[in-house]
């Protein structure tokens, strides 16, 4: 079944064919519906109309041989009536009766008992006819004592003549002979009106029986006929006659149809019934006979009047669906061969779907509804094909970009050092950092490096995300790099680098950015905080760095960025972090805030590694199903640098007159056979210090003014250490810029040999201003 | 710090004994007040009794060599001890000086 819907449902012909023929049918159904109706209300008049003819022509039929019956009779009444002491006469009355009336089967000349003395008690001529024999005899005698009988004492009671009912005849031994009677009785009265006699005509009922029977106007139709009590006097079924009435078979199964037929019958009216007769509905027809009281009917089943009708609706009926269902197969063809173009179009439209686009469409030179989708779907392919070559351009310069956007990416991270432990061979600091960007790149930076003893380091945010962050981002970094080869304060490094990015700023990017340097030989740690989220330092508690309200760089030219400084004890670790880490968010939007930066710290070890682990463990643990939202960035640097022990210790203070110079080399010569140096060493040491102390000797004080310059030599397991300091005025000799020893002579300066000699000979100089002195370390290992 | 100046086989040799440092570099700058004219002739600096050199030392020979290129002399070292010799290499003098 679901397979021919499915079926109807695919094809379009069968479906609208379908419909075509269903209307078709709709209206043939009401067309031939109101045609049979019609039809059959004119066969049902037909069949009214024939039964009522039928019935009067049995009527007048029955009357006309009833009056002849009832004429002769008056006449032979006449007869008897002149002469009515002749007893013999009484036969040739009987006999000439019949003789002239064929249609009469009888006649008793009846009298009253011993009403001829001389014939005794009985008389009664009687004639009838055998074959074509007419017989007459004297039928009264002990057996048949005729004057008790119903065609005798009826007219006698009534005191009028009239009909009997019909009855079965007697013989005058009392015997029944077969035959049905019905006799016409008059009264016979002499002059004083003494009734003394009857005079009974017979008419064989089985000629009636006959003629009623013979009425059959379809070919199952039967009739009736009842007498006055409803008794059948002819019926198809003879075991019914005189025996039954119409209303016998009602007191066993109530029909009330039948008794109403029944009583209108009794009362003598004419008319038509509807009615179930032994299970089948018929059409009954009734009316009086003449004037008896009997009635007639005629019982037509309705399978009879209507099987011409039935036959012709069968015919019809058979017609139309034929032609319905030719109908529908040419629908389905015509459709079918109709909309062939269609089915190759959706052929071609599968190829193309398929990824031909270059499949020709067929070409139907067609006006019509089918020419014109042929047409819209050539267009779409049109359009189609071109969309997709721009479809393909486009995806190809996506691919593209993000190719680029994956080298931008890896060129970006190959920024931030990756390397890690950056300084493995350093026992006083241990750096972890990391960077998740929210995208392919971001505007977050973090770095570091170590220069002259001294931790520089940074952490910034790029306002927005992305490509132009990255960019910002980039610049950064690259100029935190390059200011600080010669710049050591860090609050001067954010204002070259706010004042830099000021000048270019055209889309209003600004940075919040932390930058510290950290003298990894005092712990001691100046910083610029330019609006970035405040560092955490993480000793023996945790805590917040204090840290001035400075602007973010790029947003205010000249903005004068303050120094704040801070002394890290060993074994501290610096937290920095973007606000990606506070501002991480999970799927209900809640932050993860400050407070649960502290939760981990509390938990967690402060050696950086651990510490970002655990960190970045609980980001995503709070984050969960969440997109990560902003670029994450931590930084963490523990300072380990533990005083050791000293073993040596010697000074010397000079004043600022380079003559004192051997008095120097004197010194410097003490130390470096106490550090156990051999002579180039040692003259290399001496090199370099006298560089850094002729260096102060020059510079450090307003020409012609005096002053002193101090050399304290300390050997410890970090080696031989010169710190040289004065008191002038500050003065960084670290920041001066390299002298290029590979330019050729006319391009050289004469100078700035001095510190390129010195980080020459030295493994690691420091710088550091402290308490109005200049400090100069230079640290040599052993 | 001694310093002698003499000329041999046409070209000028001046010879360095002792500490050459940064209190000793005034008086030896004067001392090659001989070799600024030296179209002509060759300049041999003789460190061979050079025990040390300062930065003072090294501008003294870079002003003799800036000074004697543009007249065609060529500036030879001569003699500089192992020592001496990793200065010279460490501000890239030995790109820039002959030596023998």
């Amino acid at each position: 079944m679901n397979t021919i819907i499915d079926f109807i449902r695919r094809k379009l012909s069968v479906r609208v064919s379908l419909w075509v023929v269903l209307f078709a049918a709709l209206i043939f159904i009401n067309a031939l519906g109101f045609l049979f109706y019609q039809a059959r209300e004119a066969v049902h008049q037909e069949s009214v109309n024939r039964a009522t003819q039928i019935l009067d022509n049995t009527s007048m039929r029955v009357s006309a041989i009833m009056n002849r019956a009832e004429v002769a009779t008056i006449m032979t009444e006449w007869l008897v009536k002149r002469h009515p002491d002749k007893a013999d006469s009484m036969f040739v009355y009987s006999e000439g009766i019949l003789r002239h009336n064929p249609d009469l089967n009888g006649c008793s000349i009846a009298f009253e008992p011993y009403h001829f003395k001389e014939q005794g008690r009985y008389f009664s001529a009687y004639s009838y006819r055998e074959g074509d024999t007419i017989f007459s005899k004297q039928e009264g005698n002990s057996q048949y004592e005729y004057f008790y009988m119903d065609w005798y004492q009826q007219c006698h009671l009534l005191d009028r003549p009239g009909w009997t009912e019909p009855y079965l005849d007697e013989d005058e031994n009392g015997f029944y002979s077969e035959s049905i009677v019905a006799s016409y009785c008059r009264p016979l009265k002499d002059k004083d009106g003494h009734f003394f006699g009857t005079i009974a005509t017979d008419i064989s009922l089985d000629w009636l029986s006959a003629t009623i029977s013979a009425v059959k106007p379809y070919p199952n139709s039967y009739s009736i006929m009842i007498g006055r009590g409803g008794t059948y006097f002819v019926h198809p079924d003879s075991t019914k006659l005189l025996y039954q009435t119409i209303f016998t078979e009602s007191m066993e199964n109530p029909d009330t149809a039948k008794v109403a037929l029944g009583h209108a019958m009794q009362r003598g009216e004419e008319g038509m019934k509807q009615m179930d007769v032994d299970g089948k509905k018929c059409y009954v027809f009734y009316k009086p006979l003449a004037q008896t009281g009997w009635s007639m009917a005629i019982v037509c089943p309705e399978d009879d009047i209507f099987s011409g009708i039935n036959r012709l609706h069968r015919a019809i009926m058979t017609i139309v669906i034929i032609g319905l269902l030719l109908m529908l197969c040419i629908f389905i063809q015509i459709i079918t061969h109709e909309l062939r173009p269609l089915r190759q179009l959706a052929t071609e439209a599968e190829t193309i779907a398929s990824g031909h686009f270059d499949a020709q469409l067929p070409n139907f030179q067609r006006t019509d509804e089918i020419g014109q989708l042929s047409n819209s779907f050539g267009n779409m392919q049109h359009s189609l094909v071109q969309y997709i070559d721009e479809l393909k351009k486009t995806t190809a310069e996506k691919a593209t970009m993000e190719s680029e956007l994956q080298v931008a990416k890896n060129i970006q991270m190959s920024m931030l050092p990756k390397v890690y432990p950056p300084y493995p061979e350093r026992d006083d600091i241990d750096i972890f950092g990391q960077l998740d960007s929210a995208k392919e790149v971001g505007g977050d930076l973090f770095d570091f490096f170590i220069r002259d003893e001294k931790l520089f380091f940074c952490i910034g945010d790029v306002s927005g995300k992305g490509v132009p962050a990255a960019l910002v981002m980039a610049v950064t970094r690259a100029q935190f790099r390059t200011i600080a080869t010669h710049e050591t304060v860090p609050n001067r490094i954010v204002s070259v680098l706010n004042d830099t990015m000021v000048e270019t700023n055209d889309s209003m990017m600004f940075v919040t950015l932390f930058v510290g340097v950290l003298d990894m030989l005092t712990g001691r740690l100046r910083y610029c905080n330019a609006g970035h989220d405040v560092p955490i330092l993480i000793g023996s508690g945790a805590g917040l760095l204090p840290c001035d309200p400075n602007v973010p760089i790029g947003v205010m030219g000249g903005w004068k960025y303050t120094l704040q400084e801070a002394t890290i004890d060993p074994g501290t670790t610096i937290f920095l972090y973007t606000d990606g880490l506070t501002e991480a968010e999970n799927i209900e939007h809640d932050q993860f805030q400050e407070q649960r930066i502290f939760d981990v710290i509390h938990q967690s070890s402060n050696a950086p590694q651990q510490l970002i682990g655990a960190m970045t463990e609980a980001v995503h643990q709070f984050v969960g199903e969440a997109e990560q939202s902003d670029d994450l960035t931590m930084l963490a640097l523990q300072y380990k640098h533990y005083q050791s022990d000293v073993r040596y210790q010697r000074s010397i203070t000079l004043p600022n007159d380079v003559q004192s110079v051997p008095e120097l080399a004197e010194f410097v010569d003490i130390v470096c056979e106490a550090a156990g140096f051999d002579m180039e060493t040692c003259m290399k040491m001496n090199l370099a210090i006298e560089e850094a102390v002729v260096n102060v000797m020059n510079y450090a004080y307003p020409e012609g003014a005096k002053g002193a310059v101090s050399v304290d030599a300390t050997i410890s397991d970090e080696g031989l250490i010169f710190a040289i300091s004065d008191n002038g005025k500050p003065f960084d000799p670290t920041s001066k810029e390299e002298v290029d020893t590979t330019l050729s002579a006319e391009e050289r300066g004469i100078g700035g040999l001095g510190i390129h000699l010195i980080r020459q000979i030295m493994d690691s100089i420091n710088y550091e201003y402290i308490d109005g002195r200049n400090v100069l370390k230079l640290i040599k290992k052993l | 710090m001694n310093t002698t100046f003499r000329e041999e086989n046409n070209d000028y040799v001046m010879s360095f004994e002792g500490r050459l440092d940064t209190a000793a570099a005034p008086d030896v700058e004067k001392a090659t007040a001989p070799l600024m004219d030296c179209a002509g002739h060759n300049i041999i600096l003789d460190c061979t009794q050079m025990e040390y050199i300062s930065s003072s030392g090294l501008r003294i020979f870079l002003k003799i060599l800036k000074n004697a290129k543009p007249q065609g002399s060529h500036v030879y070292i001569k003699g500089a001890s192992e020592a001496i010799n990793s200065v010279f290499a460490m501000t890239g003098f030995t790109n820039l000086f002959e030596f023998i």
